[in-house]
């Protein structure tokens, strides 16, 4: 058995018990990225150099009987809108093809400082928009388990990472599923914390009030232990908060929880692989001893137009900074200065952005903010109440993750509604705020698998990794390393 | 002019709060750094990085607030401004909108030495950030950015249009400038740009009720200024309605060298700020119990001290509202009075000599060595004829500058009067021989060859005689 | 509703080349009709105070080196960042 076959877990024990060193794994690691990076297209930035530097520190350290943090010297891949301090972070546009930020994310620091290995920058939807990792402006990354397919997205390079093996945890980010569905969609476990629960510092903003900074592993135990590394309050973030970290010892156990299942997650335009799925696992945690009980949540329709109206907004803000001044792109010709904005902002961003851009410019604008950012605001706080409401009921919301698996490339990219219609599961659950895991549920008939969706209510992670552990074990397990074979796949 | 106008004036008043860091970035808020070294990823909007609220800059704007009458808003909230220039790196300005943190006050000022006072309402106080600088330098191909004033604490304060002079909106800005003073909340050094203000003014036949459409003018960066801008505007606006023509709603610039406006942006292609909740940053909520501590903590504002001169010190109106415009000035008259110096006498140094050797030199009281002490130690010496007035002038240029005692300067520069007798005596006696002419002049009823002659004799004596003395001896020798 | 994209694009300081302009204007179209699907609510959106904040204390941290910022400007001269002339 390789190495980097093992589990984040795994290797963590190995390395405390010296059994295998940080460099040697580091080695392994990068081997497994040589063998297979063609094929799935993870990085946009590989820093080798960078992570054999954090493998030998951590090695020395264990080596001077220091005791460290499980995760020291354990590789982590890094979402490439996650400010890495000294090494590139472009948010796969044109526009930050050469930015390289002074200071780090706050995660990427508490990952540092534990030790942890980065041996790169991950592939994504151009400033984490896009549900396909097709909008990224270097390359498209590809579904380690049907190349011809996407692996989902935002956060696509980072599942695909640890889907093919080339790293046992990452980090994405998460704004209306976008650690979810490429959880989903390439089979591994994603989670997207509880709004506050990491702190967003050092996250290139998409939309501030529904961005998250997720993770992602091939096991609960593995995304629980990242997850307790990075999350906790930072003064550097308003809204990050305090709460009970759920720490790394998970049972297992869904005893005495009761389990809704909201009728609008099963609704038509479900792929039936999907639903039979899904129904199948939410019988299994029945006979693990959860109640289960149906449940209403009736604007969920509305989930998707809220959505694009409160990101999109944001983004338009957020996205304004980029404007040739102080750093990234600027045109090489230009008359004055508004000319200068104009042209560098139109050749540094791709037509998603653009688009969005264009329609949250819209939604704010004078005349016609009640109408569209007003009214999203305000179905966003009846979603938050229907949410709240279901929690006097029940301890956990079981769902699809997405309503197909994974499409094929090119699909979908010149229909942006169809395209948007893949968040309809995540997107409820940045509106209000919820912690929700992605959890691999079995297969389709063409062997692309199927995301299970656990929400719990604020601060509940705790919840989430008891179920989603109950159910791997039921499911024998991680879905096994894909074997990766071609460019093009099968 | 066929007909006769009323001139109706509002301010916005941006003042920079003097806090130790920024409103959103640890930096530190320092004016006159060296170009770019007052930053961070966080001030200079780079991506990714997040604002986190000052706590000071909500007490200080809070405290102005509760200066002004304001209601203090419990809860409250910031907004984004979105607008692209270059001087303001996120393209979006962190300000308030819908919810500012004070509203509906009132500042009540004085217009004239009769004591006539009027009340401006201040519609809102809000918090926001200051933007960046822009150096246009021959030298240079473009526009060079210093970041260094970006996150400096701002609060606007927005006056209800209610001045219809520019007399009035000059006294609103100075006792706008006291306040902030008295509370210690800004240096209000108008030269470094600590208070700006935009002023809007329209105009109305007199009689009509409606307000006329109003013109904004940007740049105004000193109350001369805005009085200028204030004058030129109204009168352009007044031959504008006069040759028939309408008032287009507009923003103007000042351009204070020129003494012109000039139309910067119409109403059709005004800014669409897209104001939206800042969704980086959570509610600004105070509690009563904070509110009414800032209240408790509040010192006396120049208005209440300058009734208490009034009516406690007997000082006219006039004296008394310029020793309490800046807190400096009644510091050291309250400190002069404890230690005994009589209240005109006190007032008189420190508005007259004190205050014209400070503006010479373009400082104040903080910038020179002048103390209570030595002020009261030299008026005191002067009422009791030890020294002169004139020795007085001489004295306190020397002590506001230096570490000399008034006593040191006196016997140094030799300025003691001389008091004695018979020294005086011999000195008239001398005088009397000499101006034979003058003292006939005198004894044939030309009263004023006696000014004459003390001024002799004050020659004499090298100017230390005691005038008075030398007079009742002069006269008592021509008389006798 | 109409969209005016070249209006939009004004504001958000975007040029969309003139081939370009019927799709744009057709996709956000589409977009905008998913988003008029939101039935009107009842109710005012104002600063909620469960949301609360902590403030920062007043205290000063060493600002960044000049050359972090300076580094990955497109444009700098003086210890300034340049972008073209501005009429003032
Ligand atoms: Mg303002
Ligand atoms: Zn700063």
């Amino acid at each position: 058995m390789r190495l980097y076959e093992m589990t984040a877990c795994e290797m963590a024990e190995k390395l405390a018990s010296k059994e295998i060193g940080a460099v040697e794994l580091c080695e392994d690691i990068f081997a497994r990225i040589d063998e297979t990076e063609e094929a799935v297209a993870s990085f946009i930035t590989l820093d080798r150099e960078g992570a054999m530097a954090a493998a030998h520190a951590a090695d020395a350290r264990r080596m001077a009987g220091e005791t460290l943090h499980p995760l020291a010297g354990v590789p982590v891949g890094i979402k490439d809108n996650i400010c890495t301090d000294g090494l590139r972070t472009t948010c796969a546009s044109r526009m930050l093809e050469n930015f390289v930020p002074p200071y780090d994310a706050t995660a990427v620091s508490r990952l540092k400082k534990a030790g942890a290995v980065i041996p790169g920058k991950l592939n994504m939807d151009e400033f984490a928009m896009g549900s396909s990792c097709e909008t990224s402006y270097f390359k498209k990354s590809r579904n380690p388990h049907d190349l011809s397919r996407v692996p989902g997205g935002s956060s696509g390079g980072s599942a695909t990472a640890v889907a093919s093996g080339q790293l046992p945890l990452s980090l994405g980010s998460d704004t209306g599923g976008s650690v979810r569905l490429p959880a989903s969609y390439c089979g591994i476990v994603g989670l997207k914390p509880t709004y506050g629960a990491v702190s967003r510092y050092g996250l290139v903003a998409f939309a501030s009030s529904l961005d998250q900074i997720g993770q992602f592993g091939r096991t609960v135990d593995d995304v629980a232990l990242l997850f307790d590394a990075v999350c906790g309050p930072d003064r550097l973030d308003a809204t990050s908060r305090s709460f009970d970290k759920p720490g790394r010892d998970i049972e297992g156990s869904v005893k005495g929880m009761t389990i809704g299942v909201p009728a609008e997650y099963f609704a038509a335009g479900i792929q039936p692989e999907v639903e039979a799925a899904l129904r199948q696992a939410i019988a299994g945690l029945e006979a693990e001893g959860a109640s289960v009980r149906p449940i209403s949540l009736p604007s969920t329709e509305y989930g998707i137009a809220a959505y694009y109206v409160i990101s999109s907004a944001e983004a338009s803000s957020n996205l304004a900074r980029f404007d040739g001044v102080r750093y990234g792109y600027r045109a090489k010709e230009y008359a004055n200065l508004v000319d200068m904005y104009e042209r560098s902002r139109s050749e540094g961003f791709g037509a998603e952005v653009k688009r969005r851009i264009m329609l949250g410019t819209f939604v704010l604008s004078s005349g016609y903010y009640d109408a569209y950012y007003g009214r999203a605001k305000l179905m966003q706080q009846r979603m938050t109440a229907e949410f709240k409401e279901a929690f006097e009921s029940c301890d956990l919301i079981v769902t699809p993750t997405s309503p197909t698996t994974a499409f094929k490339l090119g699909e979908k990219i010149d229909d942006p509604v169809t395209m948007y219609l893949n968040d309809v599961c995540t997107v409820c659950v940045n509106i209000a705020g919820l912690p929700a895991l992605s959890i691999p549920c079995g297969r389709d008939q063409n062997g692309m698998p199927v995301g299970m969706q656990l929400i719990g209510p604020k601060f509940s992670e705790k919840r989430l990794f008891e179920a989603a552990k109950c159910h791997e074990r039921r499911m024998g397990g991680a879905l096994p390393i894909p074997a990766i074979c071609g460019k093009e796949g099968k | 002019m066929a007909r006769n106008y009323e001139t109706i004036i509002g301010l916005e008043v941006h003042c920079e709060l003097k806090t130790d860091s920024k409103i959103y970035c640890s930096c530190k808020n320092e004016f006159g750094a060296e170009v770019n070294s007052k930053c961070c990823p966080i001030c200079t909007g780079m991506p990714g990085t997040l604002p986190t609220l000052n706590e000071k800059v909500v007490e200080y704007a809070v405290k102005m607030g509760l200066a002004l009458g304001c209601t203090i808003n419990l809860v409250s909230k910031q907004d984004r401004k979105n607008y692209f220039y270059p001087d303001l790196p996120k393209a979006y300005q962190i300000s308030q909108f819908d919810i500012p943190l004070c509203e509906h006050g009132h500042l009540d000022v004085m217009l004239d030495d009769e004591g006539t006072q009027k009340r401006i309402g201040v519609t809102r106080i809000h918090i926001e950030e200051d933007a960046g600088k822009l150096i246009h330098d021959e030298s240079f191909s473009g526009t060079l950015v210093d970041f260094n004033r970006c996150g400096v604490p701002l609060i606007e304060i927005v006056s209800e249009p209610d001045m219809r002079s520019s007399a009035e909106a000059h006294a609103y800005l100075e006792t706008l400038r006291s306040v902030l003073l008295y509370l210690g909340i800004s240096d209000g050094k108008m030269q470094e740009g600590s208070i700006r203000c935009d002023v809007n003014v329209s105009v109305r036949p007199e009689g009509q009720t409606a307000f006329g459409t109003r013109c904004e003018m940007k740049n105004v960066n000193s109350f001369s200024g805005a009085v200028r801008a204030i004058e030129y505007e109204s009168k352009r606006q007044i031959e504008v309605l006069e040759a028939g023509g309408v008032i287009e709603q507009e923003t103007r610039r000042w351009d204070d060298m020129a003494g012109k406006s000039f139309p910067l942006r119409s109403k059709e292609d005004a800014h669409d700020y897209r104001y939206f909740p800042e969704p980086d940053l959570g509610t600004i909520v105070l509690t009563e119990e904070y509110v009414e501590g800032l209240r408790a903590s509040l010192p006396e504002l120049p208005n209440a001290r300058t009734l208490r001169y009034m009516r406690e010190e007997g000082l006219p109106r006039f004296d008394a509202n310029l020793l309490t415009e800046n807190p400096d000035k009644g510091d050291l008259f309250e400190a002069c009075r404890a230690l005994g110096a009589p209240a005109k006498a006190a007032a008189n140094w420190i508005l007259g000599d004190v205050s014209r050797i400070l503006n010479e030199r373009y400082l104040t009281l903080a910038d020179c060595k002048l103390t209570a002490g030595k002020l009261t130690e030299m008026i005191t010496a002067i009422d009791k004829g030890e020294i002169s007035n004139t020795a007085g002038k001489t004295i306190i240029e020397d002590v506001m500058f230096s570490d000399h005692t008034v006593s040191e300067v006196i016997d140094r520069e030799g300025l003691r009067q001389i008091s004695d007798s018979g020294a005086l005596e011999t000195l008239v006696d001398g005088v009397i021989a000499a101006n034979e002419k003058s003292v006939a002049d005198y004894k044939g009823g030309k009263t004023n060859a006696l000014g004459y002659l003390v001024g002799q004799c004050m020659k004499a004596s090298k100017g230390k005689g005691n005038p008075a003395l030398l007079r009742e001896i002069l006269q008592k020798r021509l008389d006798g | 509703m109409k969209i005016d994209v070249t209006h939009l694009a004004k504001l958000a300081r975007l040029t969309i080349d003139e081939e370009e302009r019927p799709r744009f204007a057709a996709e956000m179209q589409g977009i905008v009709e998913m988003v008029e699907k939101l039935p009107p609510i009842e109710g005012k959106l104002t600063a909620d105070p469960a949301n609360r904040m902590t403030l920062r204390p007043d205290r000063v941290e060493p600002s960044m080196r000049r050359e972090a910022l300076l580094e990955n400007a497109p444009q700098s001269e003086a210890g300034c960042i340049v972008v073209p002339r501005v009429v003032e």
